[in-house]
């Protein structure tokens, strides 16, 4: 199939009034849930995920997308206006969003977020199609070892690039390894480290340890903060309209921007996140006046923006194509599809080009809809953040509950939620990652599965990993992002630089190592 | 100096978590070799990586001074006792109830007074979960005590 009849196949498909309807309705929901702070993306698929068994796969994949990229959008909102970031990704949009604020450029800093993320997700849709399609050709070749070898540097590189304390980002990864163990093994049948708990002979539910990793841990966390801050400024729609100084300002950044983010959310283990921070150190270190950044520098907020929604889109091309979700969020995704019963990989894009299709194009509807929609709307959702946190956490709390029960009926995950958000409240208060735990504990049994059959092929030879080109690349890259940064900062006298500086102190409130 | 203890003690619990998924595994499962690997190579080897790695998060920050995060035990306790209601109820009492209840247990740790506004949440809340996955999802769950 040429892009162009896929294109056209995909119209058919996203303009369905129930893919269409749905896909609108979740990127709604994916702003509105990344307005607000305290609850973000992850929390909503995963509450929407039981729901998805109630409507048709392509509306299901489409919603989800529609919250995850609708999200990125609305993140911004609260990190400008507020300097509370609703999600991971637009935690760097404050560091100038904020003070663009301050000085009552606000409203033009709002414009900037939405036309860069627009900007960014639409050039990323080019990259994900040209990607996808390549690798989908190029996937049919590889071996075992060559997946397991990737997916080892997708974990290294999640656990090491732009990560204050690799050796802490590493434990949670192997932690959610261990996790993963959990359950019948596939290839002897034995029953790990279940302990004799029937309830855990499926390993442990994905869902529960999403819940209670990030929407209950969240919100223990979120209680006492959230409310603390006063009700934003209003913003009209005149004061969205930037200068003409603004827009020359954001080109360079918002395609630089783009270029990094799309390259790096289709990198298996580093998403969206990690692409905004990358993306702002680089507009500093690009710029003539790199003295304007933390203060109010429309570059720190177009560059960002624009990376983690190409990050975003592009982070499809390895879940879809592979089969290897790089980030948690689309271990979400691969879970849903499973549920549909559609199995990712390299002929996905062959046997179910509906679904590929469709979810590009939805893409770009969704996009185009949340800027055409946001602008007018952006009072609605600047009032969102009035909003009492204290009315929302036990509405979440409730639909938790109802969300992880709904899975298969049982209490028994309920009360595993329980547990697992008590555990990822006192992880995130010691400023462990739980999304590399997540991450660890849906790729471990790909990587077992794959490194063991390597071990069969090879008749026990370890070297496999280096004879084949594709693994042996995949080897070299997990061993330069370990030994890089050591070498580094043995040279530099122990300051790891991946971060940019931090003149609000935003994401280094904890520590006071350096 | 106050000390790092974050770091200390979950480098220190993860570090005796790893041994004993090792120590468990090795005389539990069957390790195999390298080239038929048994069920219990692979938790072997990722227990001995985290009892490393744990240590190397503890013991440097020893010598590191730390800063204390205020720890939410108070809304820690309310939720996890909000969830635990939650399944302890759900089979019994049916959705409705437990909805409420749980919402209510929850919303004592705000940080807010009075009790009239928390009443009225939950009820808003419990009626919301019934128009939305009885009425509109029509999810196959127990509504009430006596609908079983």
């Amino acid at each position: 199939m040429t892009t162009l009849e896929g294109l056209a196949h995909g119209f058919t498909v996203a303009l369905q009034p129930e893919v269409l309807i749905y896909s609108l309705f979740g990127a709604l929901l994916g702003t509105f849930v990344g307005v607000l702070p305290g609850i973000g993306a992850m929390a909503a698929i995963t509450l929407l995920l039981p729901l998805t068994y109630y409507i048709s796969s392509e509306a299901a994949l489409v919603m989800l997308a529609g919250v995850y990229y609708g999200a990125q959008y609305g993140g911004a909102v609260a990190s400008i206006l507020l300097r509370l970031p609703g999600t991971p990704q637009s935690v760097v949009t404050a560091l100038d969003g904020y003070p663009m604020a301050q000085q009552g450029r606000g409203g033009v800093a709002l414009f900037t977020a939405m036309i860069s993320s627009f900007a960014g997700s639409m050039l990323g849709i080019v990259v994900l199609v040209v990607l996808a399609g390549w690798l989908s050709r190029v996937a049919t070749e590889f071996g075992a070892a060559d997946y397991a070898a990737m997916m080892i540097m997708g974990l290294v590189a999640a656990s090491t690039i732009g990560s204050k304390h690799p050796a802490k980002s590493f434990a949670m990864v192997v932690l959610g390894l261990i996790l993963g163990c959990v359950g019948t093994d596939v290839n002897s049948g034995a029953q790990r480290l279940t302990f004799g708990r029937t309830e855990l002979i499926d390993g442990i539910n994905l869902v529960a340890l999403a819940m209670g990793l990030f929407g209950v841990a969240e919100v223990i966390s979120n209680i006492r903060r959230a409310d603390r801050h006063g009700p934003p400024d209003r913003v009209t729609l005149r004061q969205l309209i930037p200068t003409r100084q603004d827009l020359r300002r954001m080109v360079a950044p918002v395609l630089r921007g783009t270029g990094l983010g799309s390259m790096l959310g289709a990198l298996p283990g580093t998403g969206s996140t990690i692409s905004s921070f990358l993306s702002y150190a680089m507009e500093q270190r690009v710029a003539r006046q790199p003295e304007r950044f933390g203060k109010g520098a429309i570059e720190g907020v177009a560059g960002p923006e624009a990376a983690n929604n190409s990050a975003a889109i592009t982070a499809f091309v390895p879940t879809l194509t592979l089969g290897i979700p790089g980030d948690p969020i689309m271990a979400l995704m691969l879970g849903a599809l499973i549920i549909h019963g559609i199995q990712p990989g390299p002929l996905m894009l062959e046997a179910r080009p509906d679904m590929f299709w469709g979810l590009v194009v939805s893409f770009g509807i969704g996009n185009l809809f949340l800027l055409i929609l946001n602008l007018p709307l952006i009072g609605i959702w600047v009032s969102m953040l009035r909003i009492p946190f204290r009315w929302l956490y036990p509405a979440i709390i409730v639909f938790i509950c109802l969300g992880v029960y709904s899975v298969r009926g049982s209490v028994f995950d309920i009360a595993m939620v329980a547990g697992i958000g008590a555990v990822g409240y006192a992880l995130s208060l010691a400023a462990f990652s739980p999304a590399l735990l997540l991450l660890g504990f849906v790729l471990g049994p790909l990587i077992e599965t794959n490194l063991r059959r390597a071990m069969l092929i090879s008749r026990g030879d370890p070297m496999i990993f280096l004879e084949r080109p594709i693994a042996c690349g995949f080897i070299m890259a997990a061993v330069a992002l370990i030994v890089f940064p050591v070498v580094k900062s043995v040279f530099r006298g122990r300051r790891t630089g991946a971060l940019p500086p931090d003149p609000q102190g935003i994401w280094t409130k904890k520590k006071g190592r350096r | 100096m106050r000390r790092d203890y974050h770091d200390i003690l979950w480098g220190g619990f993860l570090s005796l978590l790893g041994l004993a998924v090792a120590v468990y595994s090795f005389m539990h499962y069957d390790i195999g070799n390298l080239r038929r690997m048994g069920p219990g190579f692979f938790p072997v080897s990722l227990g001995a990586v985290l009892a490393v790695l744990g240590l190397i998060i503890a013991i440097p920050a020893i010598w590191r001074a730390g800063e204390t995060r205020s720890f939410a035990g108070r809304e820690l306790l309310g939720i996890i006792v909000a969830l635990l209601l939650f399944a302890l109820l759900m089979n019994r009492a049916g959705i409705v109830i437990t909805a409420a209840v749980a919402a209510f247990v929850a919303s004592v740790v705000a940080p807010r007074p009075g009790i009239l506004w928390r009443l009225v949440l939950a009820a808003i809340i419990a009626g919301l979960t019934w128009a939305i996955f009885i009425q509109a999802l029509e999810m196959a769950i127990p509504v009430w005590p006596w609908s079983r």
